[in-house]
């Protein structure tokens, strides 16, 4: 530009004030860090367990975990409240209380199992995890291993309460000791729960992609063969009638007799006693959930459970535990090795 | 004038990518099932970079061959071999670096987009910022902008295909396999998906096999062709070198066909007709300036002037039509 | 000979209006029915096939009403979109029993015609559960044939057969519809309707955009310029000597040629060879690029 130009009204903007810059905003490629294996299943461990406790998906989804895992908790409270007042801890450790376990178990499970798994079945999204640098059988494993956390967690957490609860009225460590050595059995038997229940949930729901069904099924089967478990263990009681001779005390008086009139003599009462049959010891194994206690007995258990006793069979209690796991875990492996990539 | 900052430059070229070395090899890949059912029956194919057609195998062969190409099934005999690692030892390997796109429904309809593809983000080993961050960009890429934060039990038919689309190049794979992806599409819905592929082939400088059964859209997107038949292959070539002009002129006026014929014959080209059209014989240049005159001096509207080709639709016609299709 | 009739044919469901006051007669020969996705067209199907009622109007088939007319299946064949067959049935099972369902006298030989002319004869005696999804489709127009029909409804019936299955399925539309039946076929893939169908019937939200042949169809679009490529020994000369004539209404140069638009396209096409001879150009290619049924059923669907 030529100097002599002379500038009139506004000066002129400098050479390469004005710019621009158009970004590239096109495909990036990713060059950063790749997750193994390990890692993704831990990711997926993470994704089932979440869905679990119905995180990320909105209220409705929530309701049965929370309210399943506020009914287990509540005996371990009124327990607390109870000692606080001065009695002793009434729940067990390791049966805790029996019925209302097996009733939120069911509900527990029958409701989120298939959550975790009926959902990816119906949707068929199966393919588009296995074209991914994943094996077969790591998608079930995440899921029942997820789904064993949550159900642990159910059982777990209200002994841990109980526990708190017991020794926050304890003043000695002996009976802080005591406390804690009954509570391991029951944490034990409370893992040998979840594992197996969980195990059974997940295996039933991988049936169907409906969720109606599964939860069916689930329900169905845990209710009746419990339920079938208690009719049986109740009819195969023998009675057993036992003649006692009864000596009055002197100067006993018959119940609503007058007074001064004489006493009763010696007479003969029969005493009938519930005696277990072998029936009985066996009839346990036709539940999972009586099967349980039957192994928890087997350990060395004491608490009173719906079980009267193994009665020597206590190791087929220990084996109808493993066959119901490997036949779950053998019945979730054939169905993910089967679902296809359509 | 030179400014700090490349004003209105164009945007920067894609690297090149490493040397052409064949994305997907087979060599005599047989799988057979039980039945007896044979899938595939001794197929030898290589398939370079770029965007290739898979046509042809239906069913039992096109679902198998994907199969073992992402390791998830092994052949009964041969070999295949994806991005340089063998289907059967490489397969976990080779599953990180694909991407694949169902041909079937495989997206549940209650969560949204994004969290979807975020967490198959995680699926493919992307650390979780990583998984988000991409899935936002291939979302973006496939064209899905608010529709991403619905669920997807809401979207339409194409929008679904789009998110089949993202979740495959979430992890930024080197290879696509892409099942029929304009599947249920309507017209516009397809030219758009099949515009998408190839802006992702061109631009995103990813090698993709699409199986399809339409040979309109694989000539129109595609580099190469493989074409399978029976377990076997039929023919693996590029398109142009199946779609090469032939010796022969096709001239199609609106009205005056036969004037044209004879006008055409009397310059001693030997016309033919064919349905609305004529056809003459190319015999060089000066075919072409016959032509015109021919329809000059006749007054004729023209409609049409151009130099057949050959369609890839010849490969599966039994009988050998001059041109196929043409009304 | 059978002709299919709509007349001021409407179809809601509540305050949807599926199907909104359509007029059409579909006569012999390959019809294509086309539409976006939602537009009506298995509506309109469902209504030819007697599936639906008409909430307002009368869809006749040969004359006699669709609805509540078990007679019309004599003479109607109706191949769904939707998987409809007994998975465990063989195919020649299933063909067998749609022709005894259909009250045939030889149900047998029926059966047998009909698989033959589907080219079904090596995979009859299987199970259909064992079918690729281009042999169902395949049974289910054996299934459809069987009773020989007058008409022949099809919705969306290569989708999922290989390009040979494809080719064979299209010579045979083609065939049966020279003979003289009524064929009305639904399909998104234009290129193959362009081939089969002589004329179209063009569904945009429940309303009927155009019929006929689609050609006729661009030509009454007349505000719409049409698009020409142009390839010469010199476009730029070419272009410029086009671009002075008043029936062109502009010229781009692209990367592929010349592109020509213009409005009135008969003026143009007469116009064209003269004024190249006349400036000593060669032609080398002329290709209408907006004539096609993609690009008309683009424009309709865009008004």
């Amino acid at each position: 530009m030529s100097a002599e130009h002379e500038v009139i009204g506004e000066p002129a903007r400098l050479a390469g004030a004005e710019t621009g810059v158009i970004h590239d905003i096109g495909y990036r490629r990713y060059t950063g860090r790749r997750l193994g294996r390990a890692q993704i299943v831990r990711a997926l461990y993470w994704h089932s367990l979440r869905s679990a406790y119905g995180l990320g998906r909105g209220a409705k989804a929530k309701i049965i975990p929370v309210l399943t895992f506020a009914v287990m908790c509540l005996p371990a409270v009124v327990n607390a409240v109870a000692i606080e007042n001065g009695q002793a801890r009434i729940v067990p450790y390791d049966t805790y209380l029996f019925q209302l376990r097996v009733v939120v178990m069911i509900i527990f499970i029958a409701a989120q199992a298939p959550e975790l798994v009926s959902r990816d079945l119906r949707s068929h999204v199966l393919p588009l995890y296995f074209c991914r640098p994943l094996r077969r059988l790591d998608y079930p494993l995440a899921k029942l291993a997820a789904f064993i956390t949550a159900c642990l967690a159910i059982i777990e957490i209200p002994l841990l309460l109980l526990y708190l609860g017991t020794i926050a009225q304890a003043h000695s460590g002996t009976a802080i000791w005591a406390q804690t050595r009954a509570l391991i059995p029951g944490l034990l038997v409370g893992l040998m729960w979840a594992v197996l229940l969980a195990a059974i949930g997940l295996a039933l729901a991988s049936l169907s992609g409906r969720r109606a069904y599964a939860t069916g099924a689930i329900a169905i089967y845990f209710f009746l063969t419990w339920i079938l478990a208690g009719i049986l263990i109740a009819v195969t009681q023998r009675n057993v009638v036992r003649a006692v001779v009864v000596h009055p005390p002197p100067g006993a008086v018959a119940k609503g007799a007058p007074p001064g009139a004489p006493g009763p003599g010696t007479f003969v009462a029969h005493e009938i006693t519930q005696v277990p049959t072998t029936a009985a010891h066996l009839s346990g194994l036709v539940s999972p959930f009586t099967t349980l206690d039957g192994v928890r007995l087997w350990l060395g258990g004491t608490s009173p459970g719906p079980v009267p006793g193994v009665g020597g069979y206590g190791a087929l209690y220990g084996a109808m535990l493993l066959v119901l796991l490997a036949a779950s875990l053998g019945g979730l492996a054939a169905r993910y090795r089967k679902a296809g990539m359509a | 004038m030179s400014g700090q900052s490349s004003s209105l430059a164009a945007p920067p070229q894609r690297e090149p990518g490493p040397p052409e070395a064949a994305v997907i090899e087979t060599i005599a890949l047989t799988k057979r099932y039980p039945g007896p059912v044979t899938a595939l029956d001794g197929l030898t194919v290589t398939v370079e970079p770029g965007i290739t057609g898979l046509v042809g195998a239906n069913g039992a062969g096109k679902s198998t061959l994907i199969k073992i190409l992402l390791g998830l099934l092994a052949p009964t005999s041969g070999q295949a071999r994806v991005l340089g690692g063998d289907c059967v030892r490489d397969g976990e390997r080779i599953r990180g670096l694909t991407g694949y796109m169902p041909e079937h429904d495989c997206l549940p309809p209650d969560v949204t987009a994004t969290e979807f593809v975020t967490h198959l983000g995680r699926m493919s080993g992307l650390p979780p910022t990583a998984a988000k961050e991409r899935a936002a960009e291939s979302l973006r890429h496939v064209g899905l902008y608010e529709e991403r934060y619905r669920q997807i039990g809401t979207y339409s038919t194409g929008m679904k295909q789009r998110v089949k689309l993202a979740q495959a190049l979430v992890g930024d794979p080197r290879l696509l396999l892409l099942d029929e992806p304009t599947v249920g599409l309507d017209p516009a819905g397809r030219t758009s998906m099949l515009e998408l592929i190839a802006r992702v082939g061109a631009e995103f400088g990813i090698s993709i096999l699409v199986a399809s059964h339409l040979l309109g859209e694989i000539e129109r997107i595609c580099d190469q062709l493989v074409a399978i038949d029976a377990g076997r292959l039929l023919r693996a070539d590029t398109i142009t070198s199946m779609t090469q002009a032939s010796e022969v002129l096709l001239i199609e006026v609106d009205e005056g066909a036969d004037q044209l014929l004879a006008e055409l014959g009397r310059r001693g080209l030997e016309p033919r007709p064919y349905q609305r059209a004529v056809l003459v014989r190319l015999d060089g240049d000066e075919t072409y300036d016959a032509v015109r005159d021919a329809v000059a001096d006749l007054g004729l509207p023209l409609n049409r002037l151009e130099q057949r080709r050959r369609r890839v639709e010849e490969l599966f016609r039994d009988d050998q039509p001059e041109v196929s299709g043409v009304r | 000979m059978s002709t299919v009739e709509l007349r001021n044919v409407s179809r809601w469901y509540g305050n949807v209006v599926a199907v909104n006051d359509i007029t059409m007669t579909i006569g012999p020969g390959v019809t294509g029915l086309l539409g976006p996705n939602g537009a009506g067209k298995s509506t309109v199907l469902h209504l030819i096939a007697g599936f639906l009622a008409p909430s307002r109007g009368e869809v006749t088939v040969g004359g006699a009403a669709s609805w509540r007319n078990p007679g019309i299946y004599r003479t109607v064949g109706l191949v769904p979109e939707r998987d409809s067959v007994y998975a465990f049935l063989t195919g020649e099972e299933f063909v067998r029993d749609t022709a005894t369902l259909h009250q045939l006298a030889d149900p047998a030989g029926a059966a047998r015609r009909a698989i033959a002319i589907a080219d079904m004869a090596d995979a009859q005696g299987r199970r259909i559960s064992t079918y690729s999804k281009g042999m169902r489709q395949r049974i289910k127009v054996a299934a459809a044939l069987v009773h020989d029909p007058q008409v022949l409804l099809l919705d969306e019936p290569f989708n999922g057969m290989d390009p040979r299955q494809r080719l064979h399925m299209m010579d045979l539309l083609i065939k049966l519809g020279a003979e003289g039946r009524t064929i009305l076929l639904s399909s998104h893939i234009l290129e193959e309707v362009e081939q089969l169908a002589d004329t179209i019937q063009v569904i945009v939200s429940g309303r009927l955009a155009a019929s006929g042949d689609f050609r006729a169809i661009r030509r009454l679009m007349t505000s719409r310029p049409h698009v020409f490529l142009v390839r010469s020994s010199d476009d730029r000369r070419l272009g410029s000597a086009l671009i002075g004539r008043p029936a062109v209404t502009g010229v781009e140069l692209t990367g592929g040629g010349l592109q020509v638009r213009a409005s009135d396209f008969g003026a143009f096409s007469r116009e064209l060879a003269g004024l190249a001879r006349d400036q000593d150009i060669r032609l080398r290619e002329l290709l209408p690029e907006d004539e096609s049924l993609e690009s008309v059923f683009a424009y309709l669907v865009e008004s």
